[in-house]
């Protein structure tokens, strides 16, 4: 399915980061903090890893490139999502450059990797009746609708 | 067998208490992970994890069919709780034979004492247009932990709990 981040779910993503969870093929997971993140397009959004945050999914992703994850700190709970995807590890080109970059500009990180997700799947995770409902699929206005009725907060970004 | 630190307890309980928003993240058995924010959340024994079991759908179809689980703190992060708990998972529902174990966890026990999570530590410092309107609890999910890595920049990886 089709998912249209809106801007609101962009400045969560970026603004906190997120957990990344992968799995093995026969699906033990793992998760590592995607701490700069960049909304490249509205149903992608690119992680800069380090190296040593890299090494921890990359066996996994190198068999199963299937992606889950939330946002990060007050966003766990602000930013009720589940966003799904494939991921693909970059180590070179023009989105590895510049996300890499801006990583190392606005966080001090060290990119040994960058991981594009680009989304097939977003679930609300809001607790009640709503948790699990499917939001993909949903055109950009509809899902700029659905998500204005309920909450409107954008964060500062982190440090 | 693992044991949990102090500080690794005292992060693990519901937020208002001084604990922490967790992650809990499962898979099916074809590999699709998923990952879901949790308040209701304590330790038991030095290696058991606690959760409530409220509102959870494809964790629990998850956990049915794969007990392997990732355990990770979401917020706060800024007080050293960089940790990633991996194990195993049962939820213990209402129902299950009452001397069911776990790696040495009760089922009788267990869903005596956070059995009704909600009443015991109702949601307060949830926002009101994010709490849930009515708490049904199916049971108490129990995760045995047999290791943990960091997830702290520059020590990723590292394991900080060992069995």
């Amino acid at each position: 399915m089709t998912v249209n981040l809106t801007d609101r779910m962009k400045a969560w993503i970026e603004a906190m980061g997120c957990h990344l969870c992968v799995a093995t093929p026969e699906g033990v997971p793992f998760v590592v903090l995607g701490r700069y993140a960049k909304a490249t397009a509205n149903d992608e959004v690119a992680f800069a890893l380090a190296e040593d945050e890299m090494k921890v999914i990359a066996p996994a992703l190198s068999e199963n490139p299937r992606v889950a994850f939330g946002v990060s700190r007050q966003g766990g709970i602000r930013a009720a999502y589940q966003f799904k995807g494939t991921g693909e590890l970059l180590r070179s080109g023009s989105v590895f450059d510049t996300v890499a970059a801006q990583a190392k500009e606005e966080k001090g990180i060290d990119a040994g990797a960058v991981l594009l997700v680009r989304l097939t799947e977003l679930y609300c995770t809001k607790p009640g009746y709503e948790a699990g409902q499917r939001l993909d699929g949903m055109s950009p206005e509809d899902l700029d609708a659905w998500e204005r009725q309920r909450w409107k907060d954008v964060p500062r970004k982190k440090d | 067998m693992v044991k949990f630190t102090k500080e690794m307890k005292e992060a693990l309980r519901v937020p208002g208490k001084g604990g922490s928003l967790i992650y809990l993240c499962t898979s099916n058995r074809d590999g699709n992970p998923n990952i879901a924010a949790m308040r209701f959340v304590a330790t038991h024994m030095d290696d058991k994890i606690l959760i409530a079991d409220m509102f959870l759908l494809k964790t629990k179809a998850n956990i049915k069919e794969n007990p392997e689980v990732a355990v990770t703190i979401c917020h706060p992060l800024d007080e050293g709780r960089w940790w990633v708990f991996r194990g195993k998972a049962v939820d213990m529902e209402y129902g299950f034979p009452r001397d069911f174990d776990w790696y040495g966890a009760n089922a009788t026990d267990i869903l005596n004492e956070w059995g009704n999570w909600n009443k015991a530590e109702p949601p307060d410092e949830v926002p009101p247009d994010i709490v849930f309107p009515k708490a049904v609890q199916r049971g108490v999910v129990v995760v045995h932990v047999e290791e943990a890595y960091s997830i702290e920049p520059g020590h990723v990886g590292e394991k900080v709990l060992e069995g």
